[in-house]
């Protein structure tokens, strides 16, 4: 029998009683093999009081799959809360500024944006989902991006929205969709541009 | 450590060699804490009480009379140890059968049993920490087969298909990682300071 077994059996009480005397004996020999022996002893004697509390620290499951679900798990609850939040800051919204995707979005509140010289009065956005009729000379063929600007004091500009690959409703009109609830009060621009060509951009001012 | 012969310590204790009254205890007491520990039933407070006990009785012998066979001075400290558990087991029943009115409604000496469970409480908070660095469910249960429900090795290898060898190199790291823990809390250190010797 190996050292470990007789530790083992010693531990578990199943020497015999000469057996476990003589064993004791090497052990008062053997300081280091006592040693390994009273560790033993304690690990049981730790396991045994731990259980009677509850089983429940040996059973829980501690497998790499359900570590990885629960990782996984959290991944997915972080990225909703974070959409979350991110759709109800203003301002970062993809919809606050759309295409116009269906007829029924024409009978709704608009708002026209052209340039009229002479004109000092600044259009106001209404609350809402608004259809901006933008007036000017398009080019059916092409396509247009449309950037909405926050403007601030000190010619400082703060892009809110792009919209790329917007084609015009005729060759005078643009149309997208904007939502004034989600934008604060303060005066904003829309950027017209054709793209890829070399046409200066039209520029479009309003207040909310 | 350099193990003395008995009759070596015995000689030196004798010639009142002071140094061989520590080598002594440095040598027989790691092997009383395994011997007495199975006999006080986890009582902590009790077998360091009886690990000094019997160091005293041994020393205090070799000091004057001297023992009948010097070589077998460890049989002679392994047979006090087990007597002396045995008059505290026997002293621990008469004052259960001596029924005292007085005593019975006063309440237990709590300081006693916060020493007892000392130990134990140490060897459970290893233990806790063992379990929670276990990644297997499965060693957390072959802990539990092997030192809780006495399954034997065969037994537990066929419930949880494991090679022997497999459930030997687990039992072998949890064995090893417990002692750690255990030491890196400064068990062995404080047992000895505790002997007081």
């Amino acid at each position: 029998m190996n050292q470990q077994q007789l530790i083992e059996d010693y531990v578990a009480g199943r020497l015999g009683e000469a057996e476990a005397e003589a064993f004791e004996v090497a052990c008062l020999e053997d300081p280091e093999l006592a040693r390994q022996v009273e560790f033993e002893q304690r690990l049981k004697a730790g396991l045994g009081q731990v259980a009677r509390g509850s089983t429940a620290e040996f059973v829980r499951s501690g497998s790499p799959l359900s570590w990885r679900l629960a990782a996984a798990a959290s991944v997915v609850l972080f990225l909703c809360v974070g959409v979350y939040l991110w759709q109800r800051m203003p301002g970062a919204h993809a919809q606050v500024l759309a295409a116009l995707t269906s007829d029924v979005q024409r009978d709704g509140p608009s708002m026209r944006l052209a340039l009229v010289r002479g004109t000092e009065s600044v259009p106001q956005l209404p609350a809402g989902k608004v259809r901006v009729e933008i007036v000017g000379l398009f080019d059916p063929g092409f396509h247009y991006s449309v950037m909405l600007d926050r403007l601030r004091q000190q010619h400082e500009v703060k892009n809110i929205a792009t919209l790329y690959g917007q084609h015009p409703s005729s060759p005078v009109t643009l149309e997208v969709m904007l939502d004034g609830d989600q934008l604060a009060p303060g005066t904003y621009s829309l950027r017209v541009r054709k793209q890829a060509s070399d046409d200066e951009a039209l520029d479009f001012t309003f207040e909310k | 450590m350099d193990f003395i012969p008995g009759g070596e310590l015995s000689r030196r204790i004798r010639e009142g060699d002071v140094s061989a009254e520590s080598e002594l205890i440095r040598q027989f007491e790691p092997g009383l804490r395994v011997l007495l520990r199975r006999r006080t039933g986890g009582d902590h407070g009790l077998l360091q009480d009886l690990v000094q006990e019997t160091l005293l009785v041994v020393i205090q012998r070799l000091r004057g009379v001297g023992i009948d066979d010097p070589q077998k001075l460890a049989a002679f400290a392994a047979q006090t140890a087990r007597n002396l558990a045995i008059a505290s087991l026997r002293k621990a029943e008469r004052q259960k059968t001596d029924v005292d009115s007085e005593a019975t409604e006063r309440k237990p000496d709590s300081s006693r049993g916060v020493e007892s469970q000392a130990g134990d409480l140490e060897a459970a908070l290893a233990v806790r920490a063992l379990l929670r660095e276990l990644p297997q469910a499965r060693d957390r249960l072959m802990l539990k087969r092997f030192y809780l429900e006495d399954h034997d090795k065969e037994h537990i290898c066929q419930e949880m298909q494991l090679t022997e060898a497999a459930f030997n190199q687990a039992l072998s790291r949890a064995r090893r990682r417990f002692r750690q823990i255990l030491e890196e809390r400064g068990f062995a250190k404080r047992d000895l300071l505790n002997l007081g010797l």
